[in-house]
């Protein structure tokens, strides 16, 4: 009998290295006030600070990054990795984890500027995918 | 003329098949790879919306709006109901309880249901046993006395189901608003 995988929001592994992505991020930027990382289909894996997870951010964050790549295909302007929510208190920014079905969105305050914001975002994804690929 | 038409029910009911049966025009589909495998045995899932159009004559469109199945996406249902006038509910026979499936999205979007109309397409009769089409007639008779919702098999790949299914809708909605019939049923759950 062939054993089915444990989908990505179940998968130990997974979840372990996204935790202390987000742990290292939290470390690295003070302004960082939520992140989540999720399936591509709206799972949470993970997120911080656990108390405010329920999931939400995680489905909308799915539905956003699906919209976004919409756009850019009907626009026929390539591919569309990155998500920018610019708003009066904070920044929203979501990206996809190289290499995987996985997604990574982060809430700043608007102490951070959007570009150490998204800086920070896509150095942490990049190595969630270096820590995924390599295991 | 222009219609706007929800296509709801659970995941796997054929929504975003159904749609791009109807469809004049390239869908627009957001569709994201599926880890729930024990929901729905699929490769992929809509994840905000599927929009496809059909024109029923030169004068007349239907804007066709596919919702995903996952009430963990309810946000995207508010959203996309809100200019609706009817909507499109497919459910597959073998669901783990299909009349009650159909039951639930009644209540879920009853008021497109007061102001517009619905149609319920029950999916994959074919491929599956499961009710038969009295069980949901009986079902929703009990839960909307006042109203008649017309119930088919269809299979969301055929053309000729779906167009029959869809002016159903169009015929419904256009009949309620020349007579300007309102919907005086309360809910019965």
């Amino acid at each position: 009998m062939k054993l089915k995988a444990a989908p990505a929001h179940k998968d130990v592994a997974i979840i372990d290295a996204s935790t202390a992505i987000l742990r290292e991020m939290t470390e690295l930027a003070s302004s960082l006030r939520y992140a989540t990382v999720l399936t591509d289909d709206g799972f949470e894996v993970v997120s911080v600070p656990t108390h405010k997870a329920d999931g939400r951010l995680a489905s909308m964050a799915s539905s956003v990054q699906a919209l976004s790549e919409a756009v850019a295909r009907e626009l026929e302007i390539g591919d569309a990795p990155y998500v920018i929510i610019a708003s009066e208190a904070g920044h929203v920014i979501q990206l996809r984890v190289p290499g995987h079905e996985l997604v990574l969105a982060a809430l700043f305050d608007v102490a951070e500027t959007l570009g150490k914001a998204l800086s920070t975002s896509r150095l942490a994804a990049e190595k969630l995918a270096t820590a995924l690929t390599s295991r | 003329m222009e219609h706007i038409i929800l296509f709801a029910g659970p995941m796997g009911a054929g929504k975003t098949t159904a749609i791009r049966t109807l469809s004049d025009i390239e869908v627009v589909s957001t569709e994201a790879a599926n880890t729930d495998r024990e929901q729905s045995d699929k490769d992929t899932t809509t994840v905000a919306l599927d929009y496809g159009e059909i024109s029923i004559t030169d004068e007349e469109k239907v804007r066709l709006y596919g919702i995903p199945g996952q009430r963990r996406f309810e946000f995207m249902w508010r959203i996309l109901r809100e200019r609706a006038e009817g909507m499109v509910l497919l459910v597959h026979i073998d669901a783990p309880d299909a009349v009650a499936s159909v039951r639930e999205f009644i209540i879920e979007f009853f008021d497109l249901v007061e102001r517009g109309g619905v149609v319920v397409g029950i999916t994959r009769s074919d491929m599956a046993p499961g009710p038969t089409i009295t069980d949901f007639t009986d079902a929703l008779e009990l839960q909307l006395p006042e109203l008649m919702v017309p119930v088919m098999l269809v299979d969301p790949r055929d053309r000729g189901h779906m167009e029959l299914l869809l002016m159903t809708l169009v015929a419904n909605i256009e009949t309620r608003a020349a007579f300007g019939a309102t919907l005086e049923t309360e809910y019965s759950a």
